[in-house]
């Protein structure tokens, strides 16, 4: 998968090429990844209407606090401990690759797709990390195959798994080799981008304050990649009630745009 | 902060409970019965005519302190009905060394109910805690528990002066995962920092208490949970909506959640109390819980 770097002669004065996971980072981060999260506030639409998030300054705090007290126990968690369960990206014996399928390693990353949907109370929560997860799967295996994401698909045709968009990502990932750092760098920002559009549409705010959100964010998403470092499994789920309560209103709000 | 991190002392509890509890002539009640240290229950007894015994649990020592560990094991057989509940509110005191925690198995056989009704939990200034519960029950058996969460005590009377509360429930239904509801207040942390490190957000704020200053929920597990009950129940919950922000969803199977935010234990418990009046006249033909503590 990915380019070789290719080796140029001292004399050469071009720059190096960069690690050959950059691209494919780029495209499963690209807020134009079809898995549908366009269609999602994740209780932010409960904010506009109570006119609690109403402008660029308002609409900032609830992503700081989503991405900072949702994000990082929920999806940014089980990231982790799914490409931890793999061996890690760096380690000897190129993760995926060398384990086999029905190995214990797998089946900690099957056991932690049923938690993360498990500590999502929220209805339409849970429902939007399946789904989106389903379609990440699916664009997964379709540009960068992997026996890691077939033997997915399985559980989740089985019944054994749901689907997770956290651990259909970190699998993806993991199979490019991707360094667990940018990997949770990159879906916070991500997931941060996409929101920022839904914002621009949804308060509305113009294109430039949404930029000025996300340059903003860019310290809230390093300090959210630390944070999930320092965390315990145990803390999967941890998320901030009013969040939550939030997400739980959605389903019964009266005018909606947004599925969650 | 190491007090969050460093464990109780896990060889020595500082109070064990085991409960088995089962059937005779209709009636539920212990049939196997084990406490050491500071835990114990007072005498059994039975609020109204349908069987279902009464357990309160009481903490000797009063309070809960820096590497104190409670645990707690209930079995429930078939067909046994079990009311759990305190004699007072769980109070954790400053936890300087290592945080106090309790832990909590419980087993629900085929057609036991179990009906667990803590007093509210009052952290005070400087104290870490958790509470970890793991509840494996049968596809036939109901679970209903609540929990209120104060913003604890100081001496100045400023409220989240804790340090931390973790709070957590993993429920096995029919041996899979079915919930985890896991609750973490960190108040010096609670809020994202800005560049400098300043906090942008705190934890009576957006995203966290929104305002109020105390925390409810319910979690309710049983076959006949389903999305019309949900929805009458929300109904019920929408009278409840002074002073108070309030949501509930169905879980991934047939149980539901209620996450609420108050100014007061007395109007969580009331609001909880509601609740669980029409589930426990629904289901068993039983009057609302009235348990003439205080």
């Amino acid at each position: 998968m990915g380019t070789q770097p290719q080796m140029h002669p001292h004399a050469c004065r071009e720059s190096p090429a960069p690690p050959s996971y950059l691209l494919p980072l780029l495209q499963l981060s690209d807020s134009a990844l079809p898995t549908g999260a366009f269609s999602h506030s994740f209780g932010l639409e409960v904010y506009l209407a109570r006119g609690v998030v109403h402008d660029e300054n308002s609409f900032a705090a609830w992503l700081r606090q989503f991405i900072g007290q949702q994000l990082v126990y929920s999806d940014g968690l089980a990231i982790r401990l799914t490409d931890e369960a793999l061996g890690g990206a760096g380690s000897s014996g190129a993760g995926a690759r060398c384990t086999g399928l029905d190995s214990p390693r797998f089946e900690e990353v099957w056991e932690l797709d049923r938690q993360v949907t498990a500590q999502a109370l929220p209805l339409q929560l849970r429902g939007a990390g399946i789904k989106m997860g389903l379609r990440m799967l699916e664009i997964g295996m379709g540009i960068f195959p992997s026996a890691a994401l077939d033997a997915y698909q399985e559980q989740i045709k089985s019944g054994r798994c749901t689907g997770n968009a956290g651990v259909a990502f970190a699998l993806t990932a993991h199979g490019l080799r991707i360094p667990l750092s940018q990997m949770l760098a990159a879906y916070f920002f991500s997931t941060a981008t996409t929101l920022t559009q839904n914002a621009v549409r949804a308060i509305p705010l113009g294109q430039s304050a949404g930029q000025r959100v996300l340059r903003l964010i860019h310290d809230d998403v390093t300090a959210a990649a630390a944070t999930v470092m320092t965390l315990e499994a145990g803390d999967l789920g941890a998320v901030a009630p009013g969040l939550e309560i939030a997400q739980m209103r959605h389903e019964y709000q009266r005018a909606r745009m947004f599925m969650s | 902060m190491t007090a969050l991190k460093a464990a109780p002392a896990i060889n020595a509890p500082m109070g064990e409970l085991r409960l088995d509890i089962g059937v005779r002539n209709g009636r539920s009640l212990a049939t196997g019965q084990y406490h050491r240290g500071a835990l114990r229950v007072l005498r059994p007894h039975y609020l109204d005519e349908s069987g279902q015994v009464c357990y309160v649990t009481v903490n000797q020592g009063g309070a809960y302190l820096g590497g104190d560990l409670f645990t707690m094991d209930i079995t429930v057989a078939e067909g046994a009905r079990l009311l759990l509940t305190t004699q007072s509110a769980t109070k954790i005191y400053r936890t300087p060394k290592a945080f106090a925690e309790q832990r909590l198995r419980v087993n629900l056989g085929p057609h036991s109910t179990l009906e667990y009704v803590p007093d509210q939990l009052i952290a005070y200034r400087g104290a870490a805690y958790r509470q970890d519960a793991l509840i494996d029950m049968d596809e036939s058996a109901s679970l209903i528990m609540s929990e209120v969460i104060t913003p604890g005590w100081s001496p100045d009377g400023q409220p989240f002066r804790y340090e931390q509360l973790r709070l957590r429930n993993e429920i096995r239904y029919g041996g899979r995962l079915l919930a985890i509801d896991n609750v973490l207040l960190t108040p010096p942390s609670a809020g994202t920092a800005d560049f400098s490190g300043q906090p942008v957000a705190d934890i009576t704020g957006l995203g966290f208490m929104e305002g109020f200053s105390h925390l409810g929920s319910l979690l309710v597990v049983d076959p006949r949970v389903d999305a019309a009950l949900v929805t009458e129940l929300r109904m019920v919950l929408g009278e409840h909506e002074q002073d108070a922000l309030t949501g509930i969803s169905q879980l991934n199977g047939p149980g539901f959640v209620v996450r609420a935010l108050s100014g007061s234990t007395p109007r969580l418990n009331t609001m909880m109390s509601t609740l669980t009046a029409l589930l426990r006249e629904r289901w068993f033909g039983q009057a609302a819980l009235n348990l003439r503590k205080h």
